[in-house]
């Protein structure tokens, strides 16, 4: 003697759209995140086509056309799109070819933090007692550190170099993922289906990474988008200091440190690769806020 | 004059084509009358005092041939107007307390706040009317108590205060949004009385908005049952309890446990509620109504007056034979 | 019948700090609580907040351990046991929450919630283990295309159905629910308390089914337990305590608890005050400062559970309730 299934019509459950589809459809709503995330495609082209797409080699120097500028000013060359830089090279080519080293910073350390930062704000909240006030004051004595000068001294003492400036952009975005995940760790265990999970008889590792950390996931991958903006940023930074990608492997930020000297003389060579920093940095900024937006409600959308 | 008179309100959640969560609803309360308004989860029985309060933003549309409180047309009002109105002639106490009161301000700055927006009092005038309201809704060490912030008061008390708040402006209609749902039984009781002899002290309309049928039995004059945004039958307590004329007033009944002493099942309609995706051409109730008839399914009845009550069915139940 | 689970003095204690320099406070929140369970039948705990349901619910599903008192489910005595008891036991009771949008995990397919159970528990294959889930499903009235859902495209009757077929996946011998349908409207309360109760004839499973409902209490249970601050004051057959309540506790419920067709010629018991402080719990019977029927001998000495007319009662002065109705 079962109950008898419910004769509607229709089922509703049935009728809801897949969650990718759910969340593709409150993400094209806002019209910044997609021309954000429009950009970024067009960017992780670039980078991964880069020898194709670049006109020119980017390390290529035409000793008769040092600081040519954009080929719309009077001067410009059809050849150089986006102008020369002092040493005559191909600025369009070392943008393009850029793009993959900023991508790469970016991805790397988001990956790098993301991954024991995680594991560090898993044990936090799972261990409130000893082990996690002892993480949480380690990350503390982190963030009281201003990030750049962390880095600064991270660099320092490894040495300048691309391997070291993603190592170093790692260790500083390390705090924040850990408290993310520990606060969100907290606020999820104390619901019912975890109780339920534990009634069931879920182990510590299944119910870390397969009953909550999926919970947790929504303002872990907003963080994640908005420190890949963060780590491009701060990767352009060291490399404005001379401590980061050295020359002269084409990176925006070291770009942006060699041409100094011709702010007034050829503004170009300055300007176009901060115009592109900016660019990325708000496109990715306006995908992370869609990506909030879009996630947010979801989770704690009780039909 | 009524206090209150809705006539065929509207309210929709997207374009004109959305489906209507409150659809063609007529009520009416008089001075000093308390009417229960009854119905589940997707009977929009909240979405319809939102709409009088003025309380539904965009994309919510709000139509009405009709949207009165006290002679005025709500519906034309500025918003400078309504906040006049609204919090002092007509006042509203919802379902969780906890939530209700604003949690960084003492109790008695809340109410005071209420005092001094809206009957122009202050200072130590203020205080001393804060106090008598606290004591008015029966908490103990009224004047200590005003100092308290909303956490450290328990859900009972906390109601109280809601309480307080809505009837320190002296409203002409309280609106009462399950009230109690979220209490213990024996505050509940305590809740019930206390806001019906407010009511009766201050000749008060009192509508009550609430999803358990035996509250309303032992309050309320007045009872309008909602299903899927209409309003399915509209009569007397304890009439509409003896002899109910909608299936669907039929069925809820059914479904309290008190109706099945002894027997093993509880009665029940199959299905659930028809949402967005499923409202049916005729009758809303078609689907699991157990006595529908053909024409159920393709024509939708009115409300009309049936021997007992006003009830949306072509084939009312327990009707007098004429 | 068989007894499933036996409770001797259960006892819950919490240490309270009160802030830097004031030390500790004991809260009781279960303060001696011993009853049987028969397989098949329904205990109903019925009490307000802070009277120690939750944490009683807390203790029979192993999720806390008791200060004190004993706890046997099945034969098998908690304290103690060892790695592979502890085992069994987890499969033996489980539980059924109130919130029907807290009790799923948002983030995963019903289908793998409730095949969760048996992946920890069996040695089953995926392909037994989606079987057992679809047979599951079909009992509790879900069609098989709900195995790919999340919940938060369920409504609330049909998210308590999946919680329900999750509880019971591992048939367990005693099923806790905590107030399981109050959230629910009062036509879907009455699919899924139908749902309990085929469940329950299926399955042979005793319930302990707490709730403050009084009205469903009595639809549901076989026995009935009244608790206020922490221990019972009233226990025993459903229909003896609903027709001849003896604690006024007990009385003021079964009074406050409102009824369609309200006789009016029963007087209201108007019961004044709340709950008192758990961190301050008045002096001898808990109740009896917002008794009506109050002695001095009620303030200083604590009534002990007795029997009395066939159920177990908590006052002193009971018996002048049992010729007339209260």
């Amino acid at each position: 003697m079962t109950t008898p299934i419910p004769s509607v019509a229709v089922d509703q459950s049935l009728l809801y759209p897949s969650p990718y589809k759910e969340f593709w459809q409150a993400f094209s709503k806002n019209k910044g995140a997609v021309a954000g995330l429009l950009f970024m495609l067009l960017v992780i082209f670039c980078a991964l086509f880069a020898p194709w797409v670049a006109p020119h080699n980017p390390s290529e120097q035409y000793r008769d056309f040092l600081l040519t500028p954009p080929s719309w000013l009077e001067g410009g060359q059809l050849q150089f799109l986006l102008g020369t830089d002092e040493l005559g090279r191909d600025l369009l080519s070392r943008l393009i070819h850029g793009s993959r080293l900023s991508l790469l910073i970016g991805l790397s350390s988001v990956v790098m933090s993301l991954i024991p930062g995680i594991l560090l704000g898993l044990f936090a909240g799972f261990f409130p007692r000893l082990l996690g006030p002892t993480i949480m004051r380690l990350m503390d004595i982190m963030l009281a550190l201003p990030s750049l000068l962390l880095a600064v001294a991270i660099v320092a003492i490894l040495g300048p170099g691309l391997i070291n400036t993603i190592i170093a952009i790692a260790v500083v975005s390390l705090p924040s993922y850990v408290r993310l995940t520990r606060a969100a760790v907290m606020g999820e265990l104390n619901r019912d289906y975890v109780t339920a999970a534990r009634l069931a008889g879920a182990g510590l590792p299944r119910l870390m990474f397969v009953t909550v950390l999926p919970n947790c996931m929504a303002p872990l991958i907003v963080q994640a988008t908005l420190s890949f903006s963060s780590a491009i940023l701060d990767a352009a930074a060291l490399g404005f200091l001379g401590l980061g990608v050295q020359p002269p492997t084409p990176e925006w930020g070291t770009m942006l440190a060699s041409a100094r000297d011709y702010i007034e003389r050829a503004w170009w060579v300055v300007s176009l690769p901060g115009l592109t920093i900016l660019l990325s940095v708000l496109a990715i900024n306006l995908m992370g806020d869609g990506l909030r937006d879009a996630l947010d409600p979801k989770l704690k959308n009780a039909a | 004059m009524s206090l209150l008179e809705i006539k065929n309100l509207n309210v929709r959640f997207g374009d004109k084509n959305a489906v209507p969560v409150v659809d063609g609803l007529d009520i009416s309360v008089d001075k000093g009358e308390v009417l229960a308004i009854v119905g589940e989860s997707g009977s929009g029985k909240s979405v319809t005092m939102m709409a009088l309060m003025g309380l539904i933003e965009h994309p919510g549309i709000v139509t009405a041939d009709a949207l009165n409180f006290d002679g005025k047309n709500m519906l034309k009002l500025s918003n400078r107007q309504r906040r006049q109105i609204v919090g002092k002639d007509l006042a509203m106490v919802f379902q969780d307390p906890m939530t209700a009161l604003n949690p960084s301000y003492t109790v008695g700055f809340q109410i005071e706040e209420v005092l001094r927006l809206h009957l122009k009092m202050s200072g130590k005038q203020a205080r001393k009317r804060a106090i008598e309201l606290l004591e008015k809704v029966e908490i103990p060490g009224a004047a200590s108590r005003m100092d308290a912030y909303p956490h450290q008061l328990s859900g009972g008390m906390s109601q109280r205060v809601a309480i307080a708040m809505a009837i320190a402006g002296e409203p002409k209609l309280l609106i009462a949004d399950e009230p109690t749902t979220a209490l213990d039984v024996t505050i509940q009781a305590q809740i019930m009385d206390l806001l019906l002899a407010l009511q009766k002290e201050q000749n008060m309309g009192l509508v009550l908005i609430t999803h358990d049928l035996a509250v309303v039995a032992e309050t309320a004059q007045r009872v309008c049952v909602m299903y899927a945004g209409q309003a399915v039958e509209v009569g007397q307590v304890p009439q509409l309890f003896d002899i109910p004329a909608h299936p669907y007033s039929e069925a809820l009944l059914k479904a309290i446990p008190e109706h099945s002493l002894g027997a093993s099942r509880l009665s029940t309609l199959p299905g659930i509620v028809p949402g967005r995706y499923d409202r049916p051409q005729g009758c809303l109730l078609s689907p699991r109504c157990p006595y529908v008839q053909e024409n159920c399914r393709t024509q939708r009845p009115a409300l009309d007056p049936k021997s007992n009550s006003l009830a949306r069915c072509f084939y009312p139940l327990n009707q007098e034979v004429a | 019948m068989a007894v499933v689970l036996t409770a001797r003095d259960l006892t819950r204690h919490y240490e309270v700090s009160r802030g830097l320099f004031k030390g500790h406070a004991t809260v009781r929140a279960l303060n001696g609580v011993s009853f049987e369970l028969e397989a098949g039948k329904t205990l109903a705990v019925v009490g307000e907040s802070g009277c120690g349901k939750s944490t009683l619910a807390r203790a029979l599903t192993l999720i806390e351990e008791p200060s004190s008192g004993s706890l046997k489910i099945a034969g098998q005595e908690v304290a103690g046991a060892d790695k592979a008891q502890r085992k069994q036991l987890r499969k033996d009771v489980q539980m059924v929450f109130q919130s029907p949008y807290a009790s799923l995990n948002p983030r995963q397919k019903v289908g793998d919630q409730l095949g969760e159970p048996l992946l920890i528990n069996t040695n089953l294959s995926a392909a037994e283990r989606r079987e057992k889930v679809q047979a599951m499903m079909k009992q509790v009235g879900l069609r098989p295309e709900h195995y790919q859902r999340y919940p938060h495209m369920f409504s609330g009757g049909q998210r308590q159905r999946i919680a329900l077929a999750r509880a019971m996946m591992l048939q367990p011998k005693v099923l806790v629910a905590d107030e399981p349908t109050s959230a629910l409207d009062v036509s879907i309360q009455a699919q899924v308390l139908n749902l309990f109760m085929d469940l329950q004839q299926e399955f042979n499973t005793a319930y302990v089914f707490i709730s403050h409902n009084l009205a469903v209490v009595q639809h549901v249970a076989d026995d009935v337990m009244v608790m206020y601050l922490g221990r019972p004051v009233e226990m025993g057959p459903k229909n003896d305590i609903y027709a001849r309540p003896l604690h006024p506790y007990t009385q003021a419920l079964l009074s406050a608890t409102p009824t369609i067709h309200p006789d009016p010629n029963k007087p209201k018991i108007k019961i004044v005050g709340e709950l008192p402080n758990p961190l301050n719990p008045p002096s001898g019977c808990a109740f009896h400062k917002r008794c009506p029927y109050a002695t001095e001998r009620c303030s200083t000495e604590e009534p002990a559970l007795r029997l009395l007319d066939s159920r177990q009662v908590a006052c002193h002065y009971a018996e002048q309730f049992l010729d007339g109705a209260a």
